[in-house]
């Protein structure tokens, strides 16, 4: 039966293509007669691991302003000529690729392509509009001391990459911002914009032959270098629980994360640890840390654990973290029975009807990882970037059932096996180490977790 | 540059309101064809529950949405329960279980399903629970779903439970200034609607439901004549029709008490409050102006002015606020229930409210005095259709569009008429609604910033 549901799923009303067109361009086709607006995705690859020492935040800064004008069209009359369209023209970066993202009904679809081509191939880096820039980077990095669990995410990232430009977001620090030039930004785009970098995915009505005839021209006169394989940085785990506060005062909530180095996209563990954290944590309303953490004990609103805090998995060992975001009074509470659970599921891996559950819901639920175009291209992008391969329904069932308690256990093990967490909790200073306090009464001096470190939200971000 | 072709949105409205229909226990009210192509069908069950049906076979999937019509102002204007909080907290109890299925199961069976997206909202009007299945699981979801809504256990124990979740979410609420903004913006707008009182009650009302108004609110609001299902997926209306009816169709039709809205008195002059939040590190500015409801015709030249003004990187307040370097965002809307024109600044740490709002006023007022320009409008017009169709292209988007329209102005097809509707709407009617609602004497301001604790 679960069978019949997924091949039905899997063949969904559209085309799928691939080409290598002579200029080395990659393009990904999805093409559905369907849809009302045209997504088109330029990847660059390379991000903000390629940022020049101590400037974090060129790749994202280089990427928004390749937006605000053209050696032909100042900022404004560029962007209303993208709006005006019925157009969204947007980009961002990661740390190891950076993306244009545009959406336009299909009737302008020329239209938005041309524009795009403008952007990319004349930007005007205007030196006033790199000031603007800057000035709204910076305050767009200040605001982050409102979000608790930005602000945790940073401190964890910082102290598991340390060293590394991973330890930097990908928009950069206060102070990595402040450094940044024009001439770092310029110098970047030659960096960055190499033919043989660029990957074009679109999902669209049009026909791909129209498309393709469209984007043969897109991208002449790029260089086309050497790429070099990008490096790969390995997270460092402390060498004992390490508690970071993060001290708001009189907050009614508190916010806690949890991280461990987590997994790189083609490990080969990634179903049973998939399968493991989805009973652990992974999936709301169905998990141990819901069901017990929220249900039973009614500490926290929200938990969850997740492979994914970097963004996604990745080339890049990213991070394993479990959150939440308890009532102040349980911040303590909700931080130990985390840990229990977690040495228990370390210990233990899963129960049979656990297994059962992950397993059935993981199988039933595939068919939503490509029910719509945008995100079978989002699949295939992914697995173009990070050599991973997109399982058909009948070859993802029969993985997935392939996995045992057993290969959760020993996954489990392997990867996370008695390693220490670095732990941020963003609360009041007093009122949590008062809670910490109490939780660990009955607990002997040396064994107790301690907070190693209070720092304030400007800290976090400077 | 292309102007886009606008299609007649609504165009083909078939009406079956006085014919029999052979099926036993519903009939079908209208058929109505989208400018997509597509099918909206609608269905009355003789119980009074609403069926709304969106064919789709692209994918073997499946959208199901429950919309009751109660929501906070209901509970306030009850004369049993006078308070808000439960229409919340009750939404949380719908996952505690039934003697069928007990505490948890409902969950596991729907992840079981391959169940995604699954949640629920409570609004001051509303309340909806959704998820989406493989379609072949719709028959056993439906089961699920109108078990939960007739045999739910309703258990003490469990409702103390659920208070430590919600309680805590109130917190987290609260110690959010954008969330106290909005709190304070509808308690000072508003002096006799229940809009005044937020959706999740206080922590002292959360604390302090029982079971019998648990059992109560139950007993009487999630009726089938309150409610409507909606689904949009791969799905055959016929063999549908027969999964409701024998799932739903047996429910009793129950009298649900008839809300009066008490008269709010008109506004005559602004409304303004400072309050020191402890967690914020920058000045939030919540403005609101008062203004007609979603039926109004009114609606449509205030949404395209709410999108000149923030929607893109060329709207007109994010360059006077952000390109300045006042403000780190800003967002304009137009929220109905209650009817609010808001626009939402969030400053750059060390600017102050005030400088902002003496910005967005000269903006206003020249507004008010020139208008806008036909290319102003025509930008705004297309980044709405673009929002639009972005949206509606996913099941659970489309269906949310039709429930949130038919929860507010009775009406699931009023979104898209306001679609319809916009290339009618001239630059002279965006400057008449700015002069009309958008002045000093209609409005609330909410200034948030950092310093002590608030409440």
């Amino acid at each position: 039966m679960v069978k019949k549901i997924l091949l039905v799923g899997f063949l969904v009303i559209s085309v799928a293509g691939f080409s290598q067109v002579p200029s080395g361009l990659s393009m990904l086709f999805e093409e559905d007669p369907t849809l009302l607006i045209t997504r088109i995705k330029v990847v660059i690859r390379g991000g903000s691991l390629v940022d020049p020492a101590g400037k974090s935040g060129v790749a994202s800064m280089m990427s928004e302003l390749m937006l605000r004008g053209t050696k032909t069209k100042k900022r404004t009359a560029f962007q209303k000529s993208v709006e005006s369209l019925g157009a969204q023209f947007t980009t961002g970066a990661t740390h190891d690729m950076i993306s244009f993202d545009g959406a336009v009904v299909k009737e302008n679809t020329s239209a938005l392509l041309a524009l795009m081509q403008e952007a990319i191939r004349e930007p005007a880096f205007d030196a006033k509009e790199f000031a603007n820039l800057k000035k709204e980077t910076l305050a767009e990095i200040s605001h982050l001391k409102n979000q608790n669990y930005r602000l945790g995410g940073l401190v964890v990232r910082k102290a598991i990459f340390a060293g590394t430009p991973l330890e930097f977001p990908t928009i950069g620090t206060l102070e990595t911002v402040k450094k940044i030039t024009l001439k770092d930004i310029q110098s970047a785009y030659h960096e960055h914009f190499q033919r043989n970098r660029f990957i074009f995915a679109v999902a669209t009505s049009v026909p791909k032959a129209e498309m393709e005839k469209e984007l043969k021209v897109f991208w002449e006169g790029f260089p086309v270098k050497p790429v070099t394989d990008e490096a790969n940085y390995e997270p460092k785990s402390p060498s004992a629980n390490t508690l970071i506060l993060i001290h708001k005062p009189k907050t009614s909530t508190g916010a806690i994360l949890m991280a461990q180095p987590g997994i790189v996209a083609q490990d080969p563990d990634r179903y049973a640890l998939s399968i493991g954290n989805f009973s652990f944590g992974g999936e709301p309303l169905v998990s141990r840390l819901f069901r017990i953490v929220r249900s039973e004990l009614g500490y926290t609103y929200s938990i969850f654990s997740t492979y994914g805090t970097t963004g996604g998995l990745s080339n890049q060992k990213g991070i394993y973290a479990i959150g939440a975001t308890p009532s102040m009074e349980f911040t303590a509470k909700t931080l130990f029975k985390t840990l229990e659970l977690w040495n228990h599921y370390e210990a233990s891996g899963l129960e049979t009807d656990e297994l059962r559950l992950a397993r059935e819901s993981l199988v039933n639920s595939y068919p939503f990882e490509f029910d719509a175009a945008e995100k079978r291209l989002g699949l295939r992008l992914s697995s173009l970037v990070y050599d991973v391969p997109i399982l058909t329904p009948i070859q993802y069932e029969k993985t997935i059932n392939e996995v045992g308690r057993k290969e959760i256990k020993k996954a489990v093990l392997s990867h996370h096996g008695s390693k220490p967490w670095v732990i941020a909790v963003v609360a009041d200073k007093d009122q949590f180490a008062k809670l910490l306090d109490e939780e660990q009464k009955n607990i002997p001096e040396a064994k107790r977790l301690k907070i190693s470190k209070v720092i304030s939200p400007d800290d976090v971000i400077k | 540059m292309k102007l886009i072709k606008w299609v007649v949105c609504v165009v083909i409205v078939v009406w079956h309101g006085n014919s029999p229909v052979a099926q036993a226990g519903f009939k079908k009210v209208k058929s109505t064809t989208l400018f997509n192509g597509e099918t909206i069908q609608e269905y009355l069950f003789d119980n009074g529950l609403k069926l709304l049906v969106v064919p789709r076979h692209q994918a073997a999937i499946a959208t199901y949405q429950m919309w009751f019509n109660v929501g906070s102002i209901h509970e306030k204007l009850d004369p049993k329960l006078k308070k808000t909080g439960l229409a919340h907290l009750f939404e949380h109890m719908m996952f505690r279980g039934t003697e069928k299925h007990p505490d948890g199961k409902f969950d596991e069976l729907v992840a079981r399903m391959g169940g995604e997206g699954q949640n629920a909202t409570t609004s001051y009007y509303r309340t909806n629970y959704f998820e989406s299945v493989p379609a072949s699981q719709l028959g056993k979801l439906l089961e699920l779903e109108s078990d939960r809504m007739r045999n739910l256990k309703l258990d003490a124990g469990l409702i103390e439970k659920e208070k430590g979740a919600v309680v805590g979410e109130y917190r987290r609420h609260m110690d959010n200034p954008t969330g106290v903004a909005f709190d304070e913006l509808m308690r000072l707008s508003y002096e006799k609607l229940p809009y005044r009182y937020t959706i999740l009650g206080t922590e002292a009302e959360i604390k302090g439901f029982s079971l019998e108004e648990a059992k109560y609110f139950y007993q009487t609001f999630y009726a089938p004549n309150n409610a409507t299902i909606i689904i949009v997926g791969d799905v055959f209306v016929d063999k549908l029709l027969e999964l409701v009816d024998d799932h739903y169709g047996k429910m009793k039709r129950q009298e649900i008490p008839k809300t009066v809205m008490p008269e709010e008195p008109h506004q005559k002059k602004e409304r303004r409050l400072s309050i020191d939040h402890p967690q914020a590190t920058s000045e939030t500015l919540l403005i609101g102006y008062k203004i007609p409801d979603v039926n109004s015709p009114t609606q449509l030249p205030l949404s395209l002015l709410s999108a000149h003004l923030s929607t893109g990187m060329e709207s007109r307040l994010r360059k006077l606020l952000v390109d300045s370097g006042v403000a780190v965002n800003v967002a304009a809307s137009v929220d109905n229930q209650p009817d609010v024109f808001e626009i939402f600044v969030q400053l750059v740490e060390g600017k102050k409210s005030e400088q902002a709002l003496a910005m967005i006023d000269r903006e206003l007022k020249n507004i008010a005095m020139k208008g806008i320009t036909d290319p102003d409008l025509l930008r705004a017009l297309n980044q709405e259709k673009l929002s639009t169709y972005g949206g509606i292209v996913k099941n659970e988007t489309l269906a949310r569009f039709m429930g949130e329209y038919l929860m507010l102005s009775g009406n699931y097809l009023r979104g898209f008429e306001i679609l319809e509707g916009y290339p009618k709407v001239s630059p002279k009617d965006v400057q008449a609604v700015a002069k009309e609602f958008l002045t000093i004497q209609n409005r609330t301001v909410i200034m948030i910033r950092p310093g002590k604790k608030h409440g």
